[in-house]
Formats: structure tokens, C-alpha cells, sequence
């Protein structure tokens, strides 16, 4: 405080010109029409520019709940876009399967009525994962409480993920696609034909594909998606491309055997979404009918 | 003490006079360009050992006055105050070899010569004055105007404190 005082005397002067000045500034405005006018109108544009600052630090702060809310209108639309490739179109007494692009009443009423979701998707993210053990499991920050299930499946806009094995109210456990029991369903894009996909441990961006016929024509760079066959990931799905040449599996001789470099690297995967069947139920207890037959 | 005092009283109602009632009379008949700003003359012709605390507020005391025939409340009163300030620094700048003896009471060209009286007065009028213009203008956006002001304005005024100098030779 004393030395305070010892500043404020030191520098009398410049303290009383700082005092007067303020004084005289107040009067200047207050008294002076054209002063203030300029002065109500600088302040006019500094409010506004501090008003503008104060929005952009609040829109920063508020990202990561703008990029939640993004992800989930994310999920809605992929949910609309496993819909909208294919449709069912009623002709004489069946349907008949159809891709949307190729219709050319693909806006009637008729259409869209018949258009029904058969996939929901659910934004979540990964807060557990590994990919070293010979079975690896991620953990989601969703669970039974935002509709998972067991058996559901978990893909990225990039690639497959997982499935859903285990579900508590808030989070669940995910068997990762390197994982030995998971069999996935996928087919060549270009070619229709169907295998199924394991990993055998070692290089977690690689896994097998199995069971594709000898006779169709394979080669290194073919695209490799989800058949639908599952009802665990839609149709379409990508998964990786053929890696390596394929060769006559040595269990199966009628069967190739190839390397596919999965297209999701599955060590910097963060945020996912589940996919939900929304026939599930029902196919369930379809299925159930023909065991019990 | 009042011999001090009274060169200054009546140095300050004289040019508070000059200033007010035929300065800006003829300032406002010629144009806006047209400005000699000399009651800050008083300021600098204050005693050279008075405080700059004291400068400061005598400053803003002229200026005030100033400011009624102005009709512009604080403008005059803040470049007064400024210049009380300023005129401490500048004297300090200038100051001769084995520093202010206390002969000299006041800074003026009788005892400090004409050479060293016109670079003061020089820095001390154009610090005035620009200061007086920024406030006048209130803005930056004008900076051409105000140094275009501040260059006439100083010539001016300069010329007017020579005169006031040869005319009065103030010694205290």
C-alpha cells in the first residue's frame, strides 16, 4: 500500500493527467454533439464486434455437443440412405426388388409408401479397444438404454467394426471383427459371389475370406462389401479389397482362399455406428418357426 | 510569492482574452485551417520549477476557460491538461548542461536564448496542437485533416508566439 502511495506521488503528474484527462473525456462526450455521436457509434461497432467474439467462443466451447447432435443426424440419414437404393414394388401378385435409381416413378406416392426402413443406425463411440489379443473386443458409450441389443451390428462410413455381444443400461461390449468366432457374410462387389470372412490373429488389417467358388474370376484390388445376408449389417457395406491372390483353399478344394486388407483400420477406429435391424424381432421369430417345424 | 504569481494571473486572463474574443473570432470569419492556438503559452510560461502535478491542472483550468468561448466543453481542457504534462518532459529534454539553476524563473527566450526557446516552444505547440485536433475530430479516421490542421495551425501560432515574445519579453 505504502508503495503504492510512493508510485501514485512519484508520478503525481501522470496520475492527475490521467485523472483529468478522464474527466475531460466524460465532458467532451457528455457536452459535444459531433464527439458524441462518434463515440455512441465506435461503441455501437466495439459492442458488436465483442457480441460477435463472445458467439464464436461459445460456438467453440459447444463443438463436441454440436458434433453429437451432427453425428446422430448422421445416423438418421445413413438410416434413409439403406432404404433408398432399394425398394420393393408390387407387380401382379408379388414384388419384385428393385434399385431406386432405376426407377422411373421413383417419386410417386404409390413408391414411398412402399419404401419402409429396414435399418436404424445409432451414433456411439468407441472407449474401449484392442486389436493384440487373438480375440478383441471394443467397449461404446451406449448400451441397452439407447436401444442396443446383442447381435447388432457396428460399422463406420468406412468399413465394418464389430458386433454387439454383451449390453448393460449405458455401455456394451463389441466382439470386433478381430475376433476368431466372428464370421462375417460378404460378397464381391462386382461379382455377386458370396464368402465369409475371419481373421486368424496376427495382422489386424488383415483378414481371410473363405468359401468364395473356384469358378468365379478374383483379382487383387476387387472390392469386397457385405452381402445383407447377416441381418447384422446392411447390404453394401464396404469392407476392404482382395489383397493378396487367391488360392485353392487346401480344406476345400472347390473354394478360393484370399488375404483382404480390411478398408476400416481398425486401431484408429473412434466413432461408430450400430446398426439396427428393425425387422430383427421379426425375422427372429420367423426363423423360430422353421426350427421348431 | 505574489510576484511570482501575478505575471501569470494576468498573463493568464490576457490570453485567455486574446484567445477568446479575437483568435477565434477571426478563425471562424477565415476558415477552418485558420487557427493560432496561443493561451498555451501560459502553460509553457509557467515557472520552470513548478510540478508537473501543478502544470496539469492549471492546464486544464485555461483550457476550461477556453473552452466557454468555444463553445466545446472539455476539448480545450483536455489539451490543456496534456500540454501541462507534455511541457514537464520536454523541459526535462532540454535541459541545459548543470540543469535548472533556479535564476531562470521562467522559460522564456530572455534566459535561455531564442534558439533553445524555439525548439521548446516548437515540440511543445506541435504536441499541443495535435493533441487538440485528435480530440477536436475525435477520431483517427480524420488523421489527414488533423495533421494537416496541426502543420498550418503550428505555423501560425509559432508566428504569434515570436510576436508575443518581442512584445513582452516575459522574464517572469
Amino acid at each position: 500500500m505504502g508503495q503504492l502511495l510512493q508510485l501514485i506521488i512519484r508520478n503525481g503528474g501522470f496520475f492527475t493527467l490521467l485523472l483529468v484527462e478522464a474527466f475531460c473525456f466524460y465532458v467532451t462526450v457528455q457536452y459535444n454533439t459531433k464527439q458524441n455521436a462518434i463515440f455512441t457509434h465506435t461503441m455501437g461497432l466495439a459492442s458488436g464486434n465483442m457480441l460477435e467474439r463472445r458467439q464464436k467462443w461459445v460456438d467453440y466451447f459447444s463443438l463436441e455437443e454440436r458434433a453429437d447432435s451432427l453425428k446422430s443426424a448422421n445416423g438418421a440419414l445413413l438410416s434413409e440412405l439403406a432404404i433408398a437404393h432399394v425398394v420393393q414394388v408390387p407387380y401382379r401378385d408379388t414384388f419384385l426388388t428393385v434399385r431406386l435409381d432405376t426407377l422411373h416413378f421413383g417419386d410417386s406416392i404409390a413408391v414411398r409408401k412402399i419404401a419402409r426402413p429396414q435399418y436404424h443406425f445409432i451414433a456411439a463411440k468407441i472407449i474401449g479397444n484392442t486389436i493384440n489379443s487373438a480375440n478383441n473386443w471394443l467397449y461404446l458409450n451406449r448400451g441397452k438404454n439407447d436401444g442396443l441389443r446383442p447381435d447388432m451390428g457396428v460399422v463406420t462410413g468406412k468399413g465394418i467394426v464389430g458386433i454387439v455381444r454383451h449390453v448393460d443400461p449405458n455401455f456394451s461390449a463389441v466382439m470386433s471383427v478381430l475376433h476368431r468366432e466372428a464370421r462375417i457374410s460378404v460378397t464381391l462387389k462386382n461379382q455377386k459371389a458370396l464368402g465369409s470372412l475371419v481373421w486368424e490373429g496376427g495382422d489386424p488389417s488383415l483378414m481371410t475370406l473363405r468359401y468364395v467358388p473356384r469358378h468365379f474370376d478374383v483379382k487383387v484390388g476387387d472390392e469386397i462389401v457385405t452381402s445383407g445376408y447377416s441381418e447384422l449389417f446392411p447390404r453394401g457395406v464396404p469392407v476392404g479389397k482382395v489383397a493378396s491372390q487367391p488360392e485353392p483353399d487346401k480344406e476345400n478344394q472347390y473354394f478360393w482362399i484370399m488375404q483382404i486388407r480390411l478398408s476400416q483400420d481398425m486401431s484408429s477406429v473412434n466413432d461408430v455406428y450400430v446398426v439396427d435391424n428393425i425387422f430383427q424381432t421379426e425375422l427372429d421369430s420367423l426363423k423360430q418357426k422353421v426350427k421348431d417345424e | 510569492m505574489n510576484k511570482s504569481v501575478l505575471p501569470s494571473v494576468w498573463r493568464f486572463l490576457g490570453l485567455v482574452a486574446v484567445q477568446g474574443l479575437l483568435l477565434h473570432q477571426v478563425g471562424s470569419a477565415i476558415n477552418e485551417y485558420f487557427n493560432v492556438l496561443l493561451y498555451p503559452l501560459f502553460i509553457l510560461l509557467l515557472p520552470v520549477q513548478i510540478s508537473s502535478t501543478v502544470a496539469v491542472l492549471l492546464g486544464a483550468t485555461i483550457g476550461m476557460a477556453v473552452d466557454m468561448f468555444y463553445a466545446s466543453p472539455g476539448v480545450h481542457a483536455s489539451a490543456g491538461a496534456f500540454s501541462g504534462f507534455a511541457r514537464s518532459i520536454i523541459l526535462a529534454g532540454f535541459k541545459p548542461k548543470g540543469g535548472y539553476t533556479g535564476k531562470e524563473p521562467i522559460p522564456s527566450p530572455v534566459y535561455f536564448g531564442w534558439p533553445w526557446f524555439l525548439q521548446v516552444a516548437g515540440i511543445y505547440f506541435a504536441a499541443h496542437l495535435f493533441w487538440y485536433f485528435s480530440v477536436n475530430a475525435f477520431s483517427f479516421v480524420y488523421f489527414t485533416t488533423i495533421t494537416a490542421k496541426t502543420l498550418v495551425g503550428w505555423s501560425l501560432t509559432m508566428i504569434f508566439v515570436v510576436l508575443y515574445c518581442i512584445l513582452f519579453n516575459p522574464k517572469n
